[in-house]
């Protein structure tokens, strides 16, 4: 073969993250999908979803090229019987109390009910979080997810205990925490994600716009829910053979204020069947905004992680209304 | 030929390849500085393409995947060209898309249509069938909280209120729910009956009654709503998107707390005219029951119909008080009744009247 190298040298991928979605084309696939789970009555959810994320991973991208969701119709539909399966024995218990006209047996039934629901939370966030990373991947790179199901218990009982004590205070602590812990054990092929952030820090930004959004009556609230984004975003670190990099993100007030209004009011005008529109403007007004700080060598990754197909989570997660992705 | 990226499954670099669609396989010939390598892609271990845009990627084989990217050049359309009808080309999805603004415009305004149709009718309509379906505790339960809080704005007249319960304990009376009635002042001739047995009556539709068969009649009509549960269904009806609402923010007992914080729209609610009907007729029955003159119901009818405005019977979507005389007295003609006197009630009914 000739030499072409001359023609085919790349330059070094330069780590740059984009949204190229577009709402028109997000509607075309949710009306097949809408259309599909109203003649199935709903049991053609899990395929619906599916497609939603394959599109929008499809269209993220990283170095311009796109991440790929490798998940299945079929096996978040397996992941949603079971799911269902669990949420209607935790309903089972509760009803068979509410209904056995003993007070014993309700208040235990009642206190099995809440302690399942609550033990489920972080089951449902590490199943989702396996799921989820196994099931994404950027040039043939699978994402993982290496944390342990006591890890997680232990960090979300602790927290929660104390921000029950704390009546609440803690909350910011509490967030950050289980950010730590979920993110902590984010696998990127070889490269590791962290989150830094501190909890004192959530706690003064939650403060500060909880009275500076009442002394505006109400105006700073897209500033205060910019700052939050924010937090989350700019405290995500990378490490990739020992050098680190970080997210960083340039999201103003009044770019949120726009979004925010932007898609209230295309959710009203259109009797909500604008929500491609506002997915795809939300998740380009984040991710274009976004962008990787430091060393990170997209074109370094090596492939670390194995695979992992149960979706039991993915749904319960979605249940219990869980989204941390 | 075609020059894009060839990605191995091992690491992220991309590899520049030269790509080659052969009838019956996918030619990939990569190379980097230190090496190089060709690939044979089999067509049925590619995977399904959808989505693509300038770009288009193709993955293949099992975990990890080798992938290859192709940035225009004509890629797709020599791919659909070279493999039409391949299993990894094919996409509902894409098919849609293609319908272009006409299609994507038509297709949301009949979803438009049918949402529109599901909430105005569709979300009513399932409300009411499950209102059917409430267990009876729940209704009584929710009843009662609505009870407490219509009597609020009213005064009880307990003395009357312990005549009128007295003579309802007197009737033979069949009903899924314990009946409790409650006299109350209001100068207005009105009765109504609240979800779970609760029946409230205006004392001046007690001061216009002559026969106390009217009374076992008017008992017989509201206890008829109670039992088919009229007013759990119209309430049901008309708070159905309230309902609609906590069921989807996950906020089941919400349901009641709607019920109750609605408790003045029970004024305003309309029963249907077949759900009138149906109760004049189980206020015959009730009368039939208890050997009671059947005539008490037409009594009653001409007893409200002399209270009811001239121009309200034009615009009152409920059975006009002719109509409902006449379905009446057409009702008893053809069904046989024995009357008989029944000294409790009659007692009942003066303690009730004389004071």
């Amino acid at each position: 073969m000739e030499q072409t190298s001359t023609v085919l040298e790349t330059p070094v991928s330069t780590p740059t993250l984009a949204f190229r979605g577009k709402g028109s084309e997000l509607f075309s696939i949710q009306i097949v999908n809408i259309v599909l789970m109203l003649v199935t009555l709903g049991l053609y959810y899990p395929w619906a979803k599916a497609k939603n994320l394959q599109y929008v991973y499809r269209k993220t991208e990283l170095a311009g090229s796109p991440f790929t969701f490798h998940g299945t119709g079929k096996e978040m539909f397996i992941g949603f019987i079971k799911g269902l399966g669990i949420i209607a024995v935790l309903y089972g218990v509760l009803f068979f109390g509410v209904f056995s006209h003993d007070l014993t047996i309700y208040a235990v039934c009642v206190l099995a009910f809440f302690a399942g629901v609550s033990a489920l939370i972080p089951v449902a966030i590490h199943g989702m979080m396996r799921y989820r990373t196994s099931r994404t991947s950027w040039r043939g790179i699978h994402m993982g997810y290496r944390g342990t199901l006591g890890s997680i218990f232990k960090v979300y009982f602790v927290n929660l205990l104390l921000t029950i004590l704390t009546l609440g205070v803690y909350g910011a602590w509490f967030t950050v925490n289980l950010r730590k812990e979920v993110i902590g054990n984010l696998r990127f092929g070889n490269a590791r994600f962290s989150f830094e952030g501190d909890g004192g820090d959530l706690f003064l930004l939650h403060l500060k716009g909880y009275f500076l959004t009442l002394f505006t009556l109400g105006i700073y609230v897209f500033w205060y829910a910019k700052d939050i984004i924010n937090f989350y975003i700019d405290n995500v670190f990378i490490e990739q053979d020992g050098k680190y990099s970080r997210l960083d993100s340039s999201l103003t007030g009044a770019q949120y204020l726009k979004l925010a209004l932007g898609n209230m009011f295309i959710m009203v005008f259109t009797l909500g069947l604008g929500y491609s529109w506002v997915i795809t403007r939300t998740l380009s007004a984040i991710i274009n905004n976004c962008e990787i700080l430091g060393e990170f060598n997209p074109d370094e990754l090596v492939q670390t992680e194995e695979e992992y197909k149960n979706a039991t989570f993915e749904d319960v997660a979605d249940m219990l209304d869980i989204g941390i992705v | 030929m075609f020059e894009g990226k060839f990605y191995n499954g091992r690491t992220s670099k991309g590899m520049p390849a030269f790509i080659t669609l052969e009838p019956n396989h996918i030619h990939i010939v990569w190379q980097t500085d230190a090496e190089s390598g060709t690939e044979v892609w089999l067509l049925p271990d590619i995977h399904q393409l959808e989505f693509n845009d300038a770009t288009t990627v193709l993955e293949y084989g099992k975990f990890p995947r080798q992938s290859i990217a192709v940035f225009e050049q004509g890629f797709r359309q020599a791919l659909e060209q070279q493999y039409r009808g391949a299993k990894f080309l094919s996409s509902k999805y894409n098919s849609f898309l293609k319908t272009g603004v006409k299609g994507l415009v038509l297709g949301g305004l009949c979803l438009l249509t049918v949402a529109v149709v599901l909430f105005f009718w569709g979300v009513p309509a399932l409300a009411e069938k499950a209102a059917a379906h409430f267990p009876e505790d729940y209704e009584h339960a929710m009843g009662e909280s609505l009870y407490n809080r219509v009597l609020e704005g009213y005064t009880v007249d307990s003395a009357k209120t312990v005549a009128l319960q007295a003579y309802l304990d007197a009737l033979q009376v069949q009903s899924d729910f314990p009946i409790r009635v409650t006299v109350v002042e209001n100068e207005v001739v009105n009765a109504f009956a609240m979800p779970g047995g609760f029946i409230l009556v205006h004392d001046a539709i007690l001061d216009k009654m002559e026969h106390h068969e009217e009374l076992a009649g008017l008992l017989g009509h509201e206890i008829g709503h109670v039992q088919m549960r009229h007013s759990t269904k119209a309430m049901a009806r008309s708070l159905s998107h309230y309902m609609l609402l906590s069921v989807l923010f996950g906020d089941a007992s919400g349901i009641s707390a709607v019920i109750i914080d609605n408790a003045s729209s029970l004024y305003s609610l309309e029963y249907s005219r077949k759900a009138e009907t149906d109760s004049d007729k189980a206020g015959l029955r009730l009368l039939a029951q208890n050997r009671l003159d059947p005539k008490g119901m037409v009594w009653l009818m001409e007893r409200l119909n002399s209270d009811e405005p001239e121009f309200l019977k034009f615009v009152s979507t409920h059975p006009r008080t002719d109509d409902r005389i006449t379905a009446l007295n057409a009702h008893i003609k053809e069904n046989k009744y024995k009357t008989a006197p029944n000294p409790a009630l009659e007692a009942a009914w003066a303690e009730l009247k004389g004071e």
